[in-house]
């Protein structure tokens, strides 16, 4: 049995979008958990592309709503980079273990 | 000869912008039948597949953040050649533009600036109760969706082959009906610049008063 191209395209999406899931759970700091998602987003864009070129679906809205997705990411990494500059000041560190509290890490 | 599905191969009508790839399809139409393409493209996917996997796996398991960044910028080359293969080159370059040129830049930076290489957080492996819940909720990710793509017999139907959209149409469409979410995008992405400025600028004010 051969599978259809359409199938095929949605399991490696599928399997970007699992790899990004164990990355984020399993990351211990903000830059891995970063890396996680951009993964998760790329699977998202690629099963959209699939989605719209081998179905009657219109195709430039597909390739639109990826192009958005594409430049939400952006905007997402900027402003997370931003946050761990700040969080790194002040608790000197990105670890989501010592984020947990409300006061710094040192006091 | 068992029936292979067809393939999606960029189609005809290629726009003036792509000459290249225009050559490359008759080349290659010349070069093959319609079986060896199929072939060929089943091991393209392959290649990419192959890409995306060890690449992802490099960029959640590395212990070395650098080496994570490169798994992940092997992951993206890895996608931009699936959109290569869904005929929609515009996409590929737009990964490769954004992806690999922007964010992996800007995922280097981040690395570089909270000092986290080989010697930080991330030189030990996660705790077994960690890791077994990602594990766990990627297991339960692969359950949920994979029969449902295995097992859905409107993904089996042969698909359309797809063809490629000039870029014209893309821009008229960007420009008429999508004009909203175009500027908005604009918008989100000016509110997110001046606020990564406005964050990172914050204390070295204050450092200097």
């Amino acid at each position: 049995m051969i599978i259809s191209p359409l199938t095929l395209f949605m399991l490696a999406a599928l399997a970007l979008m699992v790899i990004g899931l164990v990355g984020l759970i399993s990351r211990r700091t903000l830059v891995g958990m970063l890396i996680s998602v951009e993964m998760l987003l790329n699977g998202a864009g690629l099963s959209v592309v699939a989605a719209a070129k081998l179905t009657p679906a219109s195709d430039a809205v597909g390739q639109l709503a990826t192009l958005f997705i594409m430049g939400l990411a952006a905007a997402e990494a900027t402003l997370v980079l931003a946050m761990m500059v700040v969080v790194y000041r002040r608790f000197d560190t990105v670890a989501t273990e010592a984020l947990a509290t409300i006061k710094d890490a040192q006091s | 000869m068992t029936s292979w599905p067809s393939w999606p191969r960029p189609g005809k009508r290629v726009c003036e912008m792509s000459g290249l790839i225009n050559l490359i399809n008759k080349l290659s139409d010349l070069a093959l039948p319609p079986l060896g393409q199929d072939i060929m493209a089943y091991l393209a996917f392959a290649v990419y597949v192959a890409l995306i996997v060890g690449g992802g796996l490099t960029a959640v398991l590395a212990r070395n953040l650098v080496r994570a960044m490169v798994g992940l910028v092997i992951t993206f080359l890895g996608v931009a050649g699936m959109y290569l293969l869904l005929a929609s080159p515009f996409l590929a370059f737009m990964q490769l533009l954004i992806y690999v040129g922007a964010i992996s830049i800007l995922i280097l930076f981040a690395i570089l600036l909270v000092k986290n290489t080989s010697s930080g957080e991330e030189a030990y492996r996660p705790g077994l109760p960690q890791a077994g819940l990602a594990l766990v909720a990627a297991a339960g990710v692969a359950a949920i969706f994979g029969p449902v793509i295995a097992l859905n017999e409107d993904l089996a139907a042969p698909p359309e082959l797809p063809v490629e959209t000039p870029l014209a149409e893309l821009g008229q469409d960007l420009l008429n009906f999508y004009v909203v979410p175009f500027e908005l995008i604009s918008i989100v992405l000016l509110v997110a610049m001046a606020g990564g400025v406005l964050l990172a600028w914050d204390k070295r004010y204050r450092g200097k008063e």
